[in-house]
């Protein structure tokens, strides 16, 4: 039997998700922590939510847990099937008549303050040509960051949350104030928070900095500070209660029992 | 026609291939397979979000220049193996856009459209950076001069964008689930940038689960999403997508995405060796960091005993060639890798038509 009562850093992370989806938001969601979170909000925390993937798969209502954004999972329950150029034509058309219904989960390895993300590579010894490290690149992120307001999935470590990222491949608040209308994008679209298994940040109004709004029963401020590569304000975070029994029951029976995402931590 | 016949009839060194298909669902692998054993090569791949048939290509050195947006197989690898290990060694010539760029430009071929003009990708690394200089782009004749140019929009005076280039196909490869040997095809579920490429390319290869006659094919035009006068080759080829999903036929399978993401995390037995060695090496390092650790200890040991059975060549775990060998070049054609992977194994992969995809994958 499992033990609904204690969950895991992950499991807080998705209800984190599920619970910052509001009524009747179009949620883009890609695979991995975002759909189980997207997923939970669907059936328990905000049902009139409509997920939708950039492959152009729209609202989606997947019975098994996809492994990637063009999945058959997906493409068999959901109400339209667009190819991604509509996708894209659709998320700039929701900019272009002023709706505020997007909200989008993109991912990345490294972090700014300000929220620009870098999903394409590290550079470490090389460069740009000859990374030390490379992933697999944009994806429809920069689009996605573009415009729409954003949620942001990290896990937070030192060497993730930098003052300067190697490669901006999603655009954030770039350098603060002004910053998106300066680089030719919608200045009323950004990064509204950044999720991570420690806490959520959000931005200041004034200064688009990253600060500390809440930490969870596990964690603290003192320890996002210390995981955290840059001065980071804590002054001004709370505590987020932990999901009810109920809730971790349908992440792990439900949402995902195959635990392709969530590894359910094996009793003692 | 036969693929082998396909391919080598329009398939040539040098073209610009545009392959269909979203990383692990509908990707051409059958005839990506062909390709492979017919050595082509030098090849410009647009693949939209491309998965291990362009992984293939490249660590099979094919590739003169990938214009990548993503690659991996989701879901079983998460950043394609040989397409990482060929950037973090300086070995390919690459560029990036984002996936809604290059989908634009793709659409923008099928319209044929002189440049495209987005606002996308502006204040990113994307602009910034160029995989392919302005210099070298000169000495390659079926790459733009400019990765992209932000451009004043004449249209609303003081807006900038960006122009982008619109690519000149020479070769589509995508695989459907019904085509008529006029050409006209049938695809179920999403067509993701298939028919794009198929209208832009000057020569398109289609391989299909099922053949149907012209007639047939036509008791129902709703269905149909390409014109046979843009087909050049249609093939028959059941499981053509391979490990990958084809949508209301098969799911992917499970156990050949794994073989392969484990596979390809070493290019050769040379390379397998030189990486366990370096693991040996990090193993080692982290115990003397900690010596009481059992964990750690275990961990060494086994990490040594693999480098040592890999250097003998008692054990060598399987590699990237190995797969290609096995999968690819080994089978004659299809029909010989069908019998390779075995019925039962097949039969597993089959959609359930109440849920659109198999639980026995």
């Amino acid at each position: 039997m499992s033990d609904y009562t204690k969950y895991t850093k992950q499991e807080m992370q998705a209800y984190a998700i599920a619970k910052n989806i509001k009524e009747n938001q179009i949620v883009i969601v890609g695979t991995g922590l975002p759909l189980i979170g997207a997923s939970l909000a669907k059936r328990a925390v905000c049902p009139s939510c409509h997920p939708i993937v950039e492959s152009g798969l729209m609202d989606c209502d997947p019975v098994e847990v996809p492994r990637s954004v063009g999945d058959n999972r997906f493409m068999a329950h959901c109400a339209v099937q667009w190819p991604n150029i509509r996708f894209v034509g659709f998320e700039a058309n929701e900019w272009l008549h002023d709706e505020d219904r997007l909200v989008a989960f993109i991912g990345g390895a490294q972090i700014d303050p300000y929220g620009n993300v870098n999903s394409t590579c590290i550079f470490g010894k090389g460069d740009y040509l000859q990374p030390t490290t490379r992933f697999t690149g944009s994806g429809g992120a920069n689009g996605i960051a573009t415009y729409c307001n954003t949620i942001i999935m990290m896990q937070h470590q030192k060497r993730r949350f930098m003052d300067h990222v190697d490669y901006i491949t999603s655009c954030g608040w770039m350098d603060g104030p002004g910053g998106r209308e300066r680089a030719g994008l919608p200045g009323n679209r950004g990064p509204q928070m950044v999720v991570t298994d420690l806490g959520i940040m959000k931005f200041d109004e004034e200064t688009k900095r990253m600060y500390l709004a809440y930490y969870y029963p596990f964690s603290s401020p003192e320890m996002v500070q210390e995981n955290t590569g840059f001065e980071i304000d804590v002054s001004r975070a709370e505590l987020m209660e932990g999901p009810s029994p109920e809730i971790i029951r349908l992440i792990r029976e439900e949402i995902d029992p195959g635990q392709a995402f969530i590894k359910v931590p094996k009793d003692k | 026609m036969t693929l082998h016949d396909a391919v080598e009839k329009y398939v040539e060194n040098g073209d610009t291939l545009a392959i269909g298909g979203f990383t692990t669902n509908r990707k051409p692998y059958a005839t990506v397979s062909e390709i492979l054993r017919q050595g082509k090569k030098d090849f410009i791949v647009y693949a939209g979000p491309g998965g291990g048939e362009v992984d293939m290509l490249i660590g099979e050195g094919r590739v003169a220049a990938y214009i990548n947006c993503y690659t991996a197989n989701s879901g079983y690898t998460n950043v394609s193996r040989r397409f990482r290990a060929a950037i973090e060694q300086g070995k390919l010539t690459y560029e990036d856009y984002s996936q809604d760029v290059l989908m634009l430009m793709l659409h923008a071929s099928s319209l044929g459209l002189p440049f495209l003009p987005v606002r996308l990708m502006q204040g990113s690394g994307l602009m910034k950076f160029w995989g392919i200089s302005e210099e070298k782009r000169k000495t390659m004749p079926k790459i733009e001069d400019l990765k992209c140019a932000e451009i004043d929009n004449p249209m609303v005076p003081g807006q900038k964008v960006v122009a982008v280039p619109v690519p000149k196909i020479d070769t589509a490869i995508i695989h459907v689930q019904q085509a008529s040997p006029d050409g006209t095809c049938i695809i179920c579920g999403d067509e993701f940038h298939d028919v794009d490429i198929a209208v832009a390319a000057r020569k398109t290869i289609v391989t299909c689960e099922e053949i149907v006659s012209d007639e047939y094919i036509r008791r129902d035009p709703s269905k149909t999403r390409i014109f046979g006068e843009c087909v050049q080759a249609v093939v028959k080829a059941p499981y053509g997508a391979w490990p990958a999903q084809c949508y209301d036929y098969y799911d992917d399978d499970d156990a050949g995405l794994k073989e392969y993401d484990k596979a390809s995390k070493y290019q050769d037995a040379e390379d397998a060796v030189k990486q366990l060695e370096k693991a040996a090496a990090k193993a080692a390092k982290a115990l003397e960091k900690a010596p009481e650790d059992e964990k750690l200890k275990l961990a060494a040991e086994n990490a040594q005993k693999a480098f040592e059975l890999a250097r003998s060549g008692e054990k060598v775990p399987e590699t990237f060639k190995d797969y290609v060998e096995k999968w690819v070049y080994s089978c004659a054609d299809q029909s010989a890798l069908l019998d390779k992977i075995g019925g039962s194994r097949l039969m597993r992969l089959k959609n359930e038509p109440h849920l659109g995809y198999s639980t026995t994958h």
